[in-house]
């Protein structure tokens, strides 16, 4: 283990070595005014404005917890409509065949450009922000699910009908295991987009969100807090990125070795509690018939 | 024999557009009833006017704003001008970027943590700083646009760059071709659906980065436009801008499938049969002048 942790360490290093050669190189650049600090913040004032966001002030932290609020309601709103459409449309064709011209163009409609009349439907609150990033988030997640469902394996299918599977079974051991990693594709997709659904809506009309603070800093100049603020976005873009790429870990488990590994050492366990259960109990019942 | 082939094929293409014309009619008549029912239910009061405009109002609305006064063409231009030059910008330089980092593996391993970064980054986002660094004026929508549409086709040239069949590869190792033989004639042509793939993406979102730029700060285009309508609350004019951006949008989802089906030709058969004949032509052509 520790070997494992220095040697990681090793590989870390160089890429460390390359980020401070690059910050460095780019502090010198804007001290020396090769550029303008107006326009590219230093590195050090932007880790000032780090500081000052998250410890002396603590102003992010409020915003933080909102944008990320709104980004993962309009997130679940979206995907709970994407995929039940998509399942109502991959079990009924022509429910598919009818749904899915409003789908399309509902896809080539820049989803942005909804956000004023959005915000004239749902106000200036959270609301318009959660739709926006439902709106928003709905396609990818709609079209990989149905895409997923659709998909046959020829070789699946026989062996499903030689078995006599019933629809029920033919769609939940079939066609929902094989959609699930197209499914977690457009799922990831989705909560990227819900988040950037989020931040725009909070650019158009809004009063707290990080697009908000964005927008502030930006235009009172303050290039450092805008950055760091970037910076925060990226972080709460990874957040939701791995927290999906987690899930997807978990529930499409058969995909990577240690996934199945861990499933398996589970099921064994499982199965032998149950096996070893009935070796222990006879004793009881047979006491217990004795008894009466 | 082909008589009989003729007839059936003939046969069937008849029943077949004929069931193609019976489905159209369906559709249309599920979606005006949509309509009429929208329609009934704004005039009843059922339906707030206010937000949902009757669709003969969005319908007099198209009217007025491509014909009446025909303002909506200007902003069109705008924010036409905008998508095109910065997605060409954006996805040039992102396409060669990933050229110059694909074929160098060091390169591409010390940045990978930087891609990941920012591909979880809203790229949206940077639009206020762009603003504030570049000005109010047109030089920072299309910044916004570029950066908008780097991304998607410099991660796909790199995934294409970097699933060369190996097998190929040997092929082509063994044939001693040159370094640019490689690129040119297997690498290339071997990315170019994903890198295709790519650049559609990246359109899709140029034209929502456009808006984005115009709804944060501008005075022409067709976010400015739709922000002025839903502000004064012409809900009307508001679709029926909407509308001609769906309408844009699809023009631009179907030029770029005809763009993809041109330049990779090998993908479907009718392309490929088309390019073989004209092949063979000029093959024909040039044994003739020998």
């Amino acid at each position: 283990m520790p070997s494992s942790l220095l040697d990681r360490l090793m590989r870390l290093l160089p890429h460390l070595a390359i980020l401070a050669a690059v910050l460095a190189l780019w502090e010198l650049a804007v001290h020396r005014a090769w550029v303008n600090a107006f326009m590219v913040p230093k590195p050090s004032a932007v880790f000032d404005a780090f500081v000052r966001l998250y410890v002396t002030d603590r102003i992010i932290y409020r915003h933080f917890f909102i944008t990320m609020y709104e980004a993962v309601a309009g997130f679940a709103i979206g995907a709970t409509v994407g995929i039940s459409l998509a399942v109502m449309s991959a079990l009924n064709e022509s429910f598919r065949r009818y749904v899915s011209p409003y789908a399309i163009v509902l896809n080539v409609t820049p989803g942005l450009a909804l956000t004023p009349i959005i915000i004239a439907w749902f106000g200036f609150g959270m609301g318009s922000k959660i739709a926006l990033a439902a709106v928003i988030c709905f396609f990818p997640i709609f079209v990989n699910t149905l895409s997923g469902l659709l998909q046959q394996d020829p070789d699946r299918e026989e062996l499903f009908s030689s078995l006599g599977a019933d629809p029920v079974q033919r769609f939940w051991k079939l066609q929902v295991p094989a959609a699930l990693p197209i499914m977690f594709a457009g799922l990831k997709i989705g909560m990227t987009t819900a988040l950037i659904g989020a931040v725009v809506a909070e650019f158009a009309q809004a009063t707290e969100g990080v697009g908000v603070l964005m927008q502030r800093f930006s235009f009172q100049l303050n290039m450092a807090s805008s950055v760091a603020v970037l910076l925060t976005m990226s972080l709460m873009g990874l957040t939701l990125y791995y927290a999906m790429e987690f899930l997807d870990d978990r529930l499409v488990f058969w995909r990577r070795d240690r996934g199945m590994a861990r499933v398996a050492r589970r099921r064994k366990a499982r199965y032998l509690a149950r096996v070893a259960a009935p070796l222990t109990k006879p004793d009881q019942t047979m006491k217990g018939r004795n008894a009466t | 024999m082909a008589m009989a082939d003729h007839g059936t094929s003939l046969g069937l293409a008849r029943s077949g557009s004929r069931l193609r014309v019976d489905r159209i009619l369906r559709h249309m008549a599920i979606f005006l009833s949509l309509v009429l029912l929208w329609e009934l239910g704004a005039r009843s009061g059922w339906l707030n006017p206010l937000f949902f405009p009757r669709p003969t109002e969005i319908l007099r609305s198209f009217y007025v704003i491509f014909i009446g006064t025909g303002n909506v063409w200007f902003h069109l231009y705008t924010t036409l001008a905008a998508v095109f030059g910065g997605f060409i910008a954006g996805s040039i330089l992102g396409c060669a970027l990933a050229i110059v980092v694909g074929l160098n593996p060091t390169v591409r391993r010390f940045l990978q943590p930087y891609i990941i970064v920012l591909e979880a980054t809203p790229r949206i986002a940077m639009g206020p700083l762009i603003i504030a660094a570049l000005g109010f004026g047109f030089t920072s929508k299309i910044a916004i646009v570029m950066l908008v549409c780097f991304f998607a086709p410099f991660v796909n040239t790199l995934a294409g760059m970097l699933s060369v069949n190996p097998s190929a590869l040997e092929l082509f190792r063994s044939l001693r071709a040159s370094k640019w033989q490689v690129f040119s004639r297997l690498m290339l042509p071997d990315a170019a659906p994903t890198i295709m793939a790519g650049l559609r993406l990246a359109m899709a979102s140029a034209l929502s980065g456009a808006l984005v730029a115009e709804f944060i700060s501008s005075n022409a285009g067709m976010g400015v436009l739709i922000d002025r309508y839903t502000g004064s609350l012409n809900m009307a004019s508001a679709f029926a801008s909407l509308l001609t951006l769906t309408a844009l949008g699809f023009t631009i989802f179907k030029a770029m499938e005809l763009l993809e089906a041109k330049l990779i030709y090998w993908r479907s058969d009718a392309a490929m049969s088309r390019m073989s004949a004209r092949r063979a032509r000029a093959w024909a052509r040039k044994r003739e002048a020998l």
